[in-house]
């Protein structure tokens, strides 16, 4: 039991990194996920955004957090450390999905939400903030709560440019002492509450936008 | 005669090539009621729309004296917002007095919705939403009020409701420019009524001067129903 205990302490070690690469990761595709879609919607920089969206998506985030970290200091001489990388990969990778997800919402709304505020003369940026992004945010909301649980489980990746996250702290404790089973049960009782988290503030969040 | 307050020249529109609007002229005066009557498809929403701006006609001109207010066939009230909130939000980006809000509540009070003020509108019936529409448009201080369908789907009661509503927003000197399938409802509100089809304007009967009996509209009505079947 003590081993127990003291292998959860070991392995708890990682989660100060899994959850700021969550936190900057979120932080980075909902906003730049929100602004391509609402540019996209505008018809600005279409073929721009496609374009993004197609290439974040069709390619392993793996990949795109090694290019990041390894190829852009010989390539633009940009340097970065572990954490930041890591958070700049997975915001631009969730950022293509929450591009996507925004969209679906958007384009679901009645067209005469939009035609409504028009004719109240809503200036186009209180229209969006104030009307459409809420209005799409509710609707969207369990897909949201998806994409955070995907970004969690995918900060594990972190380990391939030395981050130490749950799942790294697990593999280096699995390496010490010779034994597999109980780190990888223990780094995956993390993520699992993790998850179970995840879901009772998006069950809370979501009713109580519903109770009116 | 008054000058008008819209204006229609020779207004076109169509749509994938297919014609809705084909050289509509149309001038209306000020403080009046015209009902535009017609079956589906002849052209009174793409009408309505194209005097608020919603559509911009492929050819031709609308000229409008004044401010337009614009009822949409399901209201469009922003869900997320309560009623006062609806009325309020808009006329609150330009003026942040109290001003907008005892017109809010004093509208809500005339329209017998005062005690709905912090309802969300998925808590409202569709005669109160109608109302809490109309009060939205109201705030902007229209000239010009353009109501699509606005008995769709309401009861009698309710439609003979938003009858004695839209007489009290003609006493505020409000012109109202009303699109409906309902024949019953523009006759019992209208001043004159304009019946369009296949984009033309087929009928213009002046209520007010022609006091006879509604036959032909009434036969236009039924040769454009057989058509449709």
């Amino acid at each position: 039991m003590e081993a127990f205990f003291s292998h959860c302490v070991y392995v708890g070690r990682g989660l100060a990194v899994t959850l700021e690469l969550l936190a900057g990761g979120f932080f980075i595709g909902a906003t730049l996920g929100a602004l391509l879609a609402v540019l996209r919607y505008n018809g600005v920089g279409v073929a721009f955004i496609k374009g993004f969206v197609s290439l974040i998506r069709g390619t392993p985030l793996i990949l795109q957090l090694s290019l990041i970290y390894f190829a852009a200091p010989g390539l633009i001489g940009l340097r970065l450390e572990m954490l930041s990388a890591g958070i700049i990969a997975f915001g631009i990778n969730s950022a293509a999905y929450v591009a996507e997800i925004l969209r679906g919402g958007i384009e679901s709304l009645p067209l005469g939400q939009f035609e409504a505020a028009q004719t109240l003369e809503i200036p186009r940026f209180f229209l969006w903030k104030d009307i459409i992004l809420p209005q799409v945010f509710r609707n969207i909301f369990p897909s949201m709560v998806n994409e955070v649980i995907s970004l969690l489980k995918e900060t594990a990746l972190i380990s391939v440019i030395g981050g130490l996250d749950v799942m790294r702290a697990a593999s280096m404790l699995s390496a010490e002492q010779f034994t597999y089973f109980m780190p990888l049960c223990i780094a995956g009782g993390y993520y699992y509450l993790l998850v179970l988290l995840i879901e009772w503030i998006g069950r809370t969040i979501e009713r109580s936008h519903h109770q009116h | 005669m008054s000058a008008p307050i819209i204006s229609i020249n020779q207004v076109h529109k169509a749509f994938g090539g297919a014609p809705v609007l084909e050289g509509v002229d149309l001038s209306i005066v000020g403080n009046s009621i015209v009902g535009l009557a017609g079956p589906s498809g002849g052209g009174k929403s793409t009408l309505l729309r194209c005097i608020q701006g919603l559509e911009k006609p492929d050819s031709g001109t609308i000229l409008c004296q004044g401010k337009v207010g614009f009822m949409f066939q399901d209201f469009q009230l922003f869900p997320h917002m309560t009623v006062l909130q609806n009325l309020l939000y808009a006329p609150r980006l330009k003026d942040k007095s109290v001003a907008p809000r005892q017109r809010a509540e004093e509208l809500l009070t005339h329209l017998k919705i005062a005690s709905k003020a912090d309802s969300f509108p998925d808590r409202l019936s569709g005669g109160q939403k109608q109302r809490v529409a109309l009060a939205r448009c109201l705030m902007t201080n229209p000239n010009v009020l353009l109501c699509d369908e606005p008995t769709s789907g309401l009861d009698v009661v309710t439609t003979s409701d938003i009858v004695s509503l839209l007489q009290t927003v003609r006493v505020m000197g409000v012109t109202m420019v009303l699109a409906s399938h309902d024949l019953d409802f523009l006759t019992q509100i209208s001043d004159r009524i304009i019946f369009l089809k296949g984009g033309r304007i087929l009928l213009d009967q002046d209520r007010r001067q022609q006091t006879d009996s509604l036959d032909s509209l009434h036969a236009l009505y039924r040769t454009s129903l057989s058509e449709e079947e």
